[in-house]
């Protein structure tokens, strides 16, 4: 989870633009999420194919906590 | 485009322009993997302004940045290792540390740290220019600023100030269109900043910001004025940031056919279509070149990411003039 929020504080993640499986090129929105002041986009840091997501749509979570996990072989 | 050029001046300004690019993207990055901590505003797509610019200054020329002064910086020739040291915080940072993103800047390459506060280095500016004038050095002062600092008072003190003396002042306003997230359109009724110049009576001139070459003879006419005593000038430079004022900003009051019309004028695929078309670059070599700064930016980031923090000892020095 991006440090997106100016007031710190977990962020709540709104909707998964990719699901398993789906290969993400870094810079490619993955998912919206919404802090205290707007909804805004999540852009994947790397390349690769996404493992698994680790944060149901609707849940939140602090900055720095993982929300995916791709696989190692890009 | 009608001059000639020296080929690898031209390559020279492509590499400095990719170096901006590539600089800022890999930081965005480091950003939003949580890496590097604080807050940043990006300049891509404002890279020609800023090279531009400083090719066509003397290395003891004085620049004054603003917030967003990474590509100020790398183009008046800061190295991207003592910036990057500088992000993460390390002693061996251009401010050792404890200037951070916005607070960029080299006394010995012609740059003050640079002001985050929007307009507040233009007086500097003036001021730096009155000492070279009364120096008779031959130096001119370069303040970059944005559209949203026209409207501050410390402009309108600056640029009169700099015009009843006339000063060897070059004035850069680094036109995006907005202010944060609002429109020029929505805070002044005449959008064509250069305009503003003869109302204090000296020259302003608009250039399409987005065209490297433009902007360098732009500033070197600019500049011979202002060695001649013939200053200050105001340089209105159109351009357009493809991020957000910050990091945390999205974005979303760019119209979409808005971004879409100034992304076909990027100024790097722009400049990379007139080498290859001009015959001074293959693709390859630029392709080249990028791949080069690419390797360098990995090492500096490695590096940087090692260097030594500040220790508390070292609190108090360099802070206190």
């Amino acid at each position: 989870m991006p440090d997106m929020a100016a007031t710190g504080g977990p962020i709540k993640l709104i909707r998964w633009l990719v699901a398993p499986g789906d290969t993400v090129r870094r810079g490619q929105v993955v998912a919206e999420i919404e802090t205290d002041k707007a909804v805004t986009e999540v852009e994947s840091t790397a390349d690769g194919k996404i493992d698994r997501l680790l944060l149901e749509e609707g849940e939140s979570a602090e900055a720095g906590t993982p929300i995916a996990a791709m696989e190692d072989n890009s | 485009m009608i001059r000639s050029y020296e080929k690898e001046r031209l390559l020279g300004l492509y590499r400095r322009m990719v170096l901006i690019r590539e600089f800022e993207e890999r930081v965005r990055f480091l950003f939003l993997e949580g890496t590097m901590p604080g807050t940043i505003h990006q300049c891509q797509g404002q890279e020609a302004t800023a090279v531009g610019v400083c090719a066509a200054l003397r290395d003891d020329d004085f620049i004054v940045s603003t917030f967003r002064g990474h590509g100020h910086a790398l183009a008046k020739g800061l190295s991207p290792q003592s910036m990057l040291d500088e992000l993460f915080g390390a002693s061996t940072g251009c401010c050792r540390g404890k200037g951070g993103s916005m607070h960029m800047g080299d006394m010995s390459r012609g740059m003050i740290p640079a002001i985050a506060i929007v307009a507040g280095g233009i007086p500097l500016a003036a001021g730096m220019a009155l000492a070279f004038k009364m120096r008779q050095s031959g130096e001119i002062a370069v303040a970059f600023f944005g559209d949203g600092a026209v409207a501050e008072g410390a402009f309108h003190e600056a640029v009169n100030m700099a015009a009843i003396w006339n000063l060897p002042a070059l004035f850069v306003c680094e036109n995006n269109l907005y202010g944060a997230s609002t429109h020029i359109s929505k805070v002044m009724k005449n959008t064509k900043i250069s305009d503003r110049a003869a109302s204090y009576g000296f020259r302003g001139e608009t250039v399409d910001g987005n065209d490297v070459l433009a902007v360098l003879e732009a500033t070197e006419r600019a500049a011979a004025e202002c060695r001649r005593g013939e200053g200050p000038v105001l340089l209105e430079l159109l351009t357009y940031r493809r991020v957000g004022h910050s990091r945390r900003d999205p974005c979303h009051y760019q119209p979409k056919s808005e971004r879409e019309a100034w992304f076909s004028r990027d100024p790097i695929e722009r400049f990379a279509e007139y080498l290859v078309q001009g015959g001074y670059a293959t693709a390859e070599t630029l392709k080249q070149i990028r791949s080069e700064i690419d390797g360098e930016l990995t090492t500096c980031i490695e590096a940087a990411k090692a260097a030594p923090q500040p220790t508390a000892e070292q609190l108090l020095e360099d802070v206190f003039a």
